[in-house]
């Protein structure tokens, strides 16, 4: 009976496939509560788009895909706190104009490169093929992003509830932004493989979305919306085994949109 | 979690978080001599490209007084009591608080905004809040631990015992209002400058409020922007802020000034 469950797990591809989306998932879910809670959901969607321009400059200049990637987002985040510090520029278009611009950077840059479809796994995802090379890059930026949210937990809670107190504080709370932007870009890079670029803002986003219905502090939220996500990713996994007309990207935003609207129809008001 | 998973986590957290530096938020500041506030040739603005709020104030306040600060709508007293708690820098003059010139990470002074601007539904207990006020006490990389004795002695202090526990988007304006005191109170700071602190509040609240400013500790100074007469009433000193100008209307020697 349990065979459906067994047998993906003597595939290697299936394991690295899962190590991918526990430890991207756990990633996403704990940065995706800074991301609901401030509202960046909106400058996480322009990192994770700005990423494709990053890729395919990086192959066509032949260096590393993921130091492309990250140099774009940080490109992405940088410019768009450059255009908004002006006034006239709200944040909201400072950020439309980035990710329209890198978007189609890296549409021209694709055609120059003469092929569509060794990018689609870049857009879509590609977790089943995740090599362990790719592993090592979401175990690291799984690392980076665990360890500085909770070196600068305080810090950062306290920069996103009362941005004044931390001010009166001396608790740099502009810096904390620009911490969390970077750590958006990082996660963004580190997990493109498991929901492709054009999804990622899915796995920031609806984990901790959920968490937000559920928890009753900010560890709480974490706590839920990771669960949320690595859950969601596994069901996912397994979704696009056994049915493999549905693409592994898709199939794990689908298996985590499901506790969301499941929470969001029952959770208790608060 | 169990008593023992609590234990390998203290110890796993420790081994990788007790090889980071504790650096405090600013530097410390040893205490200096003299009043409380002192003001010569004052200018601001609440906005930097804005008109001029009032110009060429003058102002002292003693160590343990209870000053407000009366005067109609948009005659500056948010501006000063901000341009006191360094958030919003002076034109021109001369300012110093406890002794420094005014500047952003002093644990000393402490300020409440008239509508504090806090992020909406953010998931925090009313403990977490106040617990934040010790955190200039620990600085970077330093994580407060829950039990905290003067967390609940301020929680006490203000009658927020029994809601400890409680979301801060479920209080309501008053018992938001003062946890945000009991924050205050728990960060140590030697000066309250506080916007309008009642216009949030019921009858119940404000008389919570009213008692901790009564009891306040001695050395314990209070700047209130009010509209209320009562306040000003109690009040050691109070000033007036009109047409751009600041004037002494009483002091805490009982002289009155108004016909002077």
């Amino acid at each position: 009976m349990l065979e459906p469950l067994l047998a993906p797990l003597r595939e290697e591809f299936f394991l690295r496939a899962l190590a991918a989306v526990i430890l991207g998932g756990m990633t996403c879910a704990c940065l995706g509560a800074y991301v609901v809670l401030r509202r960046m959901a909106f400058v996480s969607t322009a990192l994770t788009h700005s990423i494709l321009p990053g890729i395919v400059g990086a192959l066509l200049l032949g260096c590393s895909p993921y130091a492309g990637a990250l140099a774009a987002a940080l490109l992405t985040a940088g410019g768009t706190a450059w255009l908004a510090s002006r006034r006239g520029t709200s944040e909201d278009s400072a950020i439309g104009v980035m990710l329209s611009v890198m978007f189609a950077a890296g549409i021209a840059l694709m055609q120059q490169a003469r092929s569509w479809r060794d990018f689609g796994g870049l857009l879509f995802g590609s977790v089943v093929s995740v090599g362990p090379e790719d592993l090592l890059a979401i175990g690291l930026t799984a690392a980076v992003v665990l360890l500085s949210l909770r070196a600068l937990h305080k810090e950062l809670e306290l920069a996103s509830f009362d941005e004044e107190y931390a001010r009166l504080l001396g608790a740099r709370p502009g810096l904390m932004r620009a911490v969390l932007l970077a750590l958006v870009a990082v996660g963004a890079v580190g997990c493109v493989r498991l929901v492709g670029a054009l999804l990622t803002t899915a796995l920031f986003v609806i984990p901790a979305a959920t968490g937000v219905l559920l928890g009753r502090t900010l560890a709480g939220v974490m706590a839920w919306g990771a669960a949320v996500a690595v859950l969601g990713g596994i069901a996912g996994l397994y979704l696009s085994y056994h049915a493999p007309g549905v693409p592994s990207g898709a199939g794990i935003v689908l298996c985590c949109a499901l506790p969301y609207l499941l929470a969001r129809l029952f959770a208790p008001r608060r | 979690m169990s008593h023992r998973t609590a234990g390998l986590w203290e110890q796993f957290h420790g081994a990788i978080f007790g090889v980071l530096p504790r650096i405090p938020y600013a530097a410390p500041e040893t205490p200096v001599a003299g009043p409380a506030i002192r003001a010569e040739g004052l200018t601001a603005a609440a906005r930097p490209d804005g008109p001029v709020a009032f110009t060429d104030v003058a102002l002292e306040i003693p160590v343990g007084c209870r000053a407000a600060l009366v005067g109609p709508n948009g005659s500056g007293k948010s501006t000063l009591l901000r341009v006191l708690a360094g958030l919003t820098p002076a034109r021109a003059g001369k300012v110093e608080v406890l002794g420094r010139a005014p500047a952003l990470g002093r644990r000393r002074v402490a300020y409440l905004a008239q509508r504090p601007d806090l992020t909406p539904y953010f998931p925090l207990t009313l403990r977490r809040l106040v617990q934040m006020g010790k955190y200039a006490h620990h600085g970077w990389f330093d994580e407060c631990r829950h039990g905290d004795a003067d967390v609940d002695q301020a929680l006490r202090l203000l009658e927020l015992g029994d809601l400890a526990e409680r979301p801060v988007h479920a209080l309501s304006g008053g018992q938001l209002q003062r946890g945000l005191l009991a924050r205050a109170t728990v960060q140590g700071a030697e000066l309250l400058l506080l916007d309008e602190p009642y216009a949030a509040l019921d009858a119940a609240s404000r008389a919570i409020v009213e008692r901790f400013l009564a009891e306040r500790p001695a050395g314990l100074t209070v700047v209130m922007a009010t509209h209320d007469p009562a306040d000003a009433r109690r009040s050691d000193r109070v000033l007036e802020l009109r047409g751009g100008a600041l004037r002494l209307l009483h002091d805490c020697a009982g002289h009155d000034h108004r016909h002077a």
